[in-house]
């Protein structure tokens, strides 16, 4: 889920985050963005696919690995936790 | 605070002057340079009556040097007058956004077209003192040269009205547009005349003081010598990390100051400025922001 602290600035087709807990300015692009908004803490990563294939004309096998990397490097970069407040894989 | 004590032969002292909260006055024993300060520091005139919280004061030795302190405490020892007015102008400034930390300040000239900001950001070397100036010498309102604060309860520009501060790669172009430094001219030019150029603003300069008001502009400037001066359309994205880039104190106010900065692009017509003729640029920006004054100077 989105990690609270967070916040998003609109622009353009991107949005710019701020992390107030490690003080980064971060641009995700518009297929992060989609990915970060859908981090609510019920969205698998099963459904973020499904949701993105059906709204980007792709197949969940295709768009489903990309949401896995997303979401690993929003991880990463501490934008996301895991919603049991375990990071993920 | 009153005025400094103790062994003081001030014969002359500003009035209080502000610099976004930062209120001090400047005092010296030469009467010539307190002329100069006066004059220098004009748009700064604190019109509220307020009292100085601080004091600087410029002393003069009988080798002509001069030793600047604050509130009694030593700055610059036994320099040219030019390089402690320097002194003061780059204290001030370092106060300024200490006392201005509320705000967001930005590494950014402002001015004022109509009802506008016109913001330029860019770090040390952008060219936007010296575009400042041009453009303030051109009709437009000056806000400041070097430092913008936004006030993040109004999303207004605040004046802040120092002196131009231009190197001296800058003077010939400025000269070009009619600019020279304060105290030109004056017998004493020698001694106010160094490394750097001092514009005064305000009542009585030419070049008039803006009010707050909300941004409506961001040029992102660029000097590049020999380059076509131009101007170019700027992503609001683009826009928005060149402000946030020449951010001061953007993590001291986190959300608040990324969404201040949101807005502000949201609102403002973006570009960015290749410039190499300072003439040119200003008729570039004034074309864009609608000043029709501005155009070729002489």
């Amino acid at each position: 889920m989105r990690r609270a602290g967070t916040s998003a600035v609109e622009l353009d087709d991107n949005l710019a985050l701020y992390d107030d807990v490690g003080q980064l300015l971060i641009l995700l692009n518009w297929a992060a963005a989609a990915v970060w908004e859908l981090c609510d803490g019920s969205t698998t990563v099963e459904d973020m696919a499904r949701s993105l294939s059906e709204t980007h004309d792709a197949t969940p096998d295709v768009v489903g690995e990309d949401v896995r990397q997303t979401v690993r490097k929003l991880a990463e970069l501490g934008l996301v936790e895991d919603a049991a407040g375990v990071r993920p894989a | 605070m009153e005025g400094p004590r103790g062994g003081g032969q001030s014969v002359h002292r500003t009035q209080t002057l502000n610099a976004l909260s930062y209120r001090f006055a400047l005092c010296t024993d030469d009467a010539r340079l307190g002329r100069h300060l006066d004059a220098l520091f004009a748009g700064l005139r604190d019109h509220d009556g307020g009292v100085a919280d601080h004091w600087y004061s410029l002393a003069t030795k009988a080798d002509d040097t001069v030793d600047v302190t604050r509130d009694g405490a030593m700055l610059a020892r036994g320099v040219t007058a030019a390089d402690a007015v320097g002194w003061v102008v780059w204290h001030v400034n370092r106060s300024a956004v200490e006392a201005g930390d509320h705000h967001l300040l930005l590494h950014a000239g402002a001015l004022q077209a109509d009802s506008r900001a016109v913001v330029l950001p860019g770090v040390s070397g952008s060219g936007k003192s010296t575009l400042c100036a041009g453009l303030a010498q051109a009709g437009l309102a000056y806000l400041s040269d070097e430092l913008v604060a936004l006030d993040l309860s109004t999303d207004q520009v605040l004046p802040y009205p120092k002196p131009v501060t231009v190197k001296a790669g800058s003077f010939e172009a400025l000269a070009d547009v009619g600019l020279r430094p304060h105290g030109d001219g004056d017998p004493d030019a020698g001694r106010w005349l160094g490394e750097e150029w001092q514009l005064a603003v305000g009542d009585g300069t030419g070049l008039r003081v803006g009010r707050s008001c909300p941004p409506g502009f961001v040029v992102v400037p660029r000097y590049v010598e020999g380059a076509v001066t131009s101007l170019s359309g700027l992503s609001d994205t683009e826009a928005f990390f060149a402000l946030a880039a020449n951010a001061v104190n953007l993590r001291a106010h986190a959300v608040r100051s990324t969404d201040a900065l949101g807005r502000a692009v949201a609102r403002c017509r973006c570009m960015a400025l290749t410039f190499s003729d300072l003439d040119e640029a200003c008729r570039l920006v004034g074309g864009l922001v609608g000043h029709l004054a501005v155009g070729r100077a002489g």
